[in-house]
Formats: structure tokens, C-alpha cells, sequence
């Protein structure tokens, strides 16, 4: 079930600012404006934003070159990438889909915590990946939702990405 | 294994259809009367469209023999039918006070096989449609389709001998060329599944990819196939086509169809079938049909869910499961 975000800590609450940065610089760089960071031990191991157009592949979600960044992160400090992911918090501005949804919990991701909901492809909001894969992860959602939801609403708009930010109201509204 | 045992092998693959194909049509229940005079049905049929027209049983007839569909049953209790019928002005001495209360099918049937439940119960219109009739009662492929699935699938299970479990393959049906390929690397990475490998090799014939450094040259075309792997295939498949057809920029495509864009109107191979992760991968590369051989416990295209009849996504492709099953399932224990 989604959250709601009210119950994050002040901590919790500055990671998911963080990673609105970098879904600010997608939309700046003409992909979808999805921004994502992975915690581990209360510090930053992976960051990132989509990167589909620049590679033409739809699978490079920010989510999934997160998981790529923990490998060599992994690697680098020699440790075992299990164990690291399993302790490892994820912050993203919208609802993972389906796709990285299973990524992160295939990797036993220990939590989830997203902006607004995805309800193009959404890994609870259009299926429920996690009752098929029945995850540990704790799942929470609804943080600066709106503000999420407007980026991903002027991308897909196709406004003049120099545009000023707007304050979208996006209630019962798909995006 | 025994000669005798061969041909079976090479049968055995099927559409992995949605539910709403292969299911019977859900039921509901509807009252009927009973036509005094069979002179009056014409008249009668029209009063009744006019004054009661139930637009969600429009697939329906309305009489049969000497028996009318007045409306479904939540309408009302049996002893206030006439009433309703009164009240809505609809001319009640056409039929005799007896109701009755008949299955019909609630939406329209899709396929031959479901009309013929339904339209036992109560007559119902029905429209064939040809390309969805062959596909589920998979007689879609010829045989030298088949002959080609085949070889494409033997294909893969090559490919996957270079990693750990499950090869794929993607091909362009237009000119039957293998693009890409991938086999599974997650020892390397937990991502790189045969799958997603295979479409990330996709994206470095259209001037992209991310996992592997994109080298300068002019072989984009094949730079969806490990050098390796593609001697290995020339040598084994000879006769066949590899590489993608010239890829062009986003400015020079015109039609939806010009391309390649992602894996648009591309057939994906692949020897086991794929995770959650990897047929959602499939959805956003809009793959237009995928194969596989082997079903797994955590398959999402047929055996644990079936990602790609997921109603509210914004692409569908067509999976077909059991493709050179055996010969697949045998990779397991390798």
C-alpha cells in the first residue's frame, strides 16, 4: 500500500530533495524527469536520471542506472553487492515502474520511497509487482507529489524546457 | 534421446493469449416474454429498441423463436416486470403475463470459440475476426514460418552458452536479420539479463547502448552482435542475415513505421521466459512479438502474470511460449 510521505524524517525529506535535482536536469536535458538516488549507510552511492534518449535504450531508467552505480560501487570497495543492496534506501521522484520496480526488488532492495505516482507505468499503480514477487522492501509514496507530477506533465506537454516551473494543480488528471 | 522422440519437439508452441480471449464471456441474467403473435415480432422489436433500448446488450438479438429480450434482471423483481414494461410505454399485450429469466452473454464475444457458448444461450451477433481467430487457435505460422522460428530459437540457444543461463536474440522480420543478441551476465552485473543485454545491444546499432563502450566505425549496423558471436553464427547459419537496416536520426524519420526505433516492429527471442523486469523492458522497447522456450516459476508472460495483457499500458506485444521447449529446458542444468 502507499504511504503517506508526512511520516518521512527530516533526513528522509532531504534525500528526496536531492533527488528532485537530478529530475530537474532531465527534464533540462529532454528526458523524462525522473531523478533517483540510492542511500546506503546515510551516505549518496548512486545517482542519477533517465538517460533513454541519449542512449536510445527505454530501459535506462534512473532506477536502473542506480542498480549499475551500486554494482561498481560495490566493487570498487570490495564489498558484497547483496548484502549493500539490501541496506540500501531509494529515493525517486515518481512511483518506479513496473520494469524497476522488479529491478529493485529482485535485488531485495531494503526501501522505497517515491514522489508522485506513475500512472503510466507505475509497478503498484498499473500492476502490483509486488504482489507477484511478494518483496521485503517497504514502500512509501506521495512526497512532493504535485511538484513530481508537474515536471513529468511539462515534459510530456513538450513545453519550452526554458520555460519558468509551474505550480500544477494535477489532481484526478492523467499525466 | 530416440529418433522417434524428435518430432515432438518441434511442435508445441502457443499464443499466451489474454484472459479475455481464452476465458468463457461472463453471463448475466435477462427476462424474457412470451410472443402472443408471431405477426406482430417486427413492430414489436421496434416499440421495445425505442422505449427500453439497453445499449450494454446491444451485441444480443432480441427474440428468439417466440420468446423476447426484455432487459437484464437488476433492473427489477420478477412480479414488476410488467409494471416497468407499462410504465416505460412499452405495449404489454403483445406478449402473455408469463416471464422468464434466460443466460445471456454480458459483453460480446471475441472469438469463434466463446460465440458458440454464448450464442447457444441467447442469439447473439458475432464478427469474426480473421488474424485473432488464427492466432488463438495458433494456426497463425506456415511451416516455413515455423521452419524460421525454429532456426531463430536454435539461434539463441547458441547465444546463451556464452553466459551463465538464457540467451536472446532480436530479429528484424522485414529482412529476417538477426540485430542483436544477449546472454545473461548477471555474475557481472545483477541487470544484465539475457533480455536487457540483448536491448541494450538494440540501441548500439542506432547510435547508442550503455553498457558496453560504443566504438567509432561504420559497422553500426552489426554492432549489435559481439564479433565472436557473430562468426559463430555465420559459420553455423550460413544463408542467413545479420545486422540491423540503417538506422536513421530522429529528423529523417517521417512515418511511425519508418525506422528502427527501439525495438519497434522487432521479434525477440529468448530462451527462457523473461522476469517482470525484462517483459516491461519489452513494453517500453516496443517489441512487437516475443518467443520463448521454457516457462519459469518467476516468468511474467504466462506463468507467474502476463505483463504484456496489461489493459492500461501503452503497448502490447504478442508472446508465444514453448518454442523448442525442450531442447531449452535441458539449458537449466548447464
Amino acid at each position: 500500500m502507499i504511504m503517506d510521505a508526512s511520516v518521512l524524517s527530516d533526513d528522509e525529506k532531504k534525500f528526496m530533495d536531492e533527488a528532485f535535482k537530478y529530475a530537474q536536469e532531465a527534464l533540462e536535458a529532454q528526458e523524462v524527469p525522473v531523478g533517483c538516488i540510492f542511500i546506503y549507510e546515510n551516505e549518496i552511492i548512486a545517482l542519477g536520471r533517465n538517460e533513454v534518449n541519449r542512449t536510445r535504450n527505454a530501459t535506462r531508467h534512473a532506477e536502473i542506472i542506480c542498480i549499475d552505480q551500486v554494482n561498481e560501487y560495490a566493487k570498487k570497495n570490495g564489498l558484497d553487492l547483496k548484502s549493500v543492496l539490501a541496506e540500501t534506501s531509494v529515493y525517486v521522484t515518481v512511483e518506479p515502474c513496473i520494469m524497476c520496480a522488479a529491478a529493485l526488488y529482485n535485488v531485495n532492495i531494503k526501501s522505497i520511497i517515491f514522489g508522485c505516482q506513475n500512472d503510466r507505468f507505475g509497478g503498484q499503480t498499473v500492476f502490483d509487482v509486488a504482489k507477484v514477487l511478494g518483496p521485503k522492501t517497504t514502500v512509501k509514496g506521495g512526497f512532493r507529489a504535485e511538484e513530481a507530477m508537474g515536471l513529468l506533465k511539462e515534459f510530456y506537454k513538450g513545453t519550452n524546457p526554458s520555460a519558468p516551473s509551474t505550480k500544477v494543480k494535477t489532481k484526478g488528471k492523467k499525466m | 534421446m530416440s529418433a522417434a522422440k524428435r518430432p515432438k519437439l518441434e511442435v508445441a508452441m502457443e499464443p499466451v493469449l489474454p484472459e479475455d480471449l481464452t476465458e468463457d464471456v461472463p453471463l448475466i441474467e435477462a427476462y424474457t416474454g412470451i410472443i402472443l403473435d408471431a405477426k406482430s415480432i417486427s413492430r414489436m422489436v421496434v416499440d421495445l429498441n425505442s422505449t427500453i433500448p439497453i445499449s450494454e446488450l446491444a451485441h444480443l438479438k432480441r427474440v428468439r423463436a417466440k420468446e423476447i429480450l426484455l432487459f437484464p434482471t437488476t433492473f427489477t423483481t420478477p412480479d414488476k416486470v410488467i409494471e416497468v414494461l407499462k410504465r416505460k410505454g412499452f405495449n404489454v399485450e403483445w406478449i402473455s403475463d408469463q416471464i422468464n429469466v434466460v443466460q445471456v452473454a454480458e459483453v460480446p464475444p471475441k472469438t469463434k470459440k466463446q460465440y458458440d457458448v454464448v450464442n447457444k444461450l441467447w442469439p447473439c451477433n458475432f464478427h469474426s475476426n480473421k488474424y485473432l481467430e488464427k492466432l488463438c487457435t495458433n494456426s497463425l505460422f506456415n511451416v516455413s514460418e515455423l521452419e524460421d522460428h525454429k532456426r531463430f530459437m536454435r539461434m539463441c540457444i547458441d547465444v546463451s552458452k556464452h553466459g551463465i543461463k538464457a540467451g536472446a536474440i532480436v530479429v528484424d522480420p522485414k529482412t529476417r536479420s538477426v540485430v542483436a543478441v544477449g546472454f545473461d551476465k548477471t555474475s557481472e552485473n545483477p541487470n544484465k539479463h539475457a533480455v536487457m543485454v540483448a536491448i541494450d545491444n538494440v540501441a548500439r546499432t542506432q547510435d547508442g547502448g550503455a553498457w558496453e563502450p560504443i566504438e567509432d566505425g561504420d559497422g553500426a549496423s552489426l554492432a549489435g552482435i559481439p564479433g565472436n558471436i557473430l562468426d559463430d553464427l555465420n559459420a553455423n547459419y550460413p544463408g542467413n542475415s545479420f545486422g540491423a537496416s540503417c538506422y536513421k536520426g530522429k529528423d529523417e524519420i517521417e512515418s511511425p513505421d519508418d525506422g528502427p526505433y527501439l525495438c519497434t516492429n522487432y521479434y525477440v527471442y529468448v530462451t527462457h521466459e523473461p522476469c517482470i523486469m525484462c517483459a516491461m523492458a519489452l513494453i517500453h522497447s516496443r517489441a512487437k512479438r516475443v518467443f520463448y522456450g521454457t516457462s519459469v516459476p518467476e516468468g511474467a508472460l504466462g506463468t507467474a502474470c502476463k505483463i504484456h495483457t496489461v489493459k492500461d499500458l501503452n503497448h502490447h506485444y504478442e508472446a508465444f511460449r514453448g518454442l523448442l521447449k525442450e531442447e531449452c529446458e535441458r539449458l537449466n542444468g548447464s
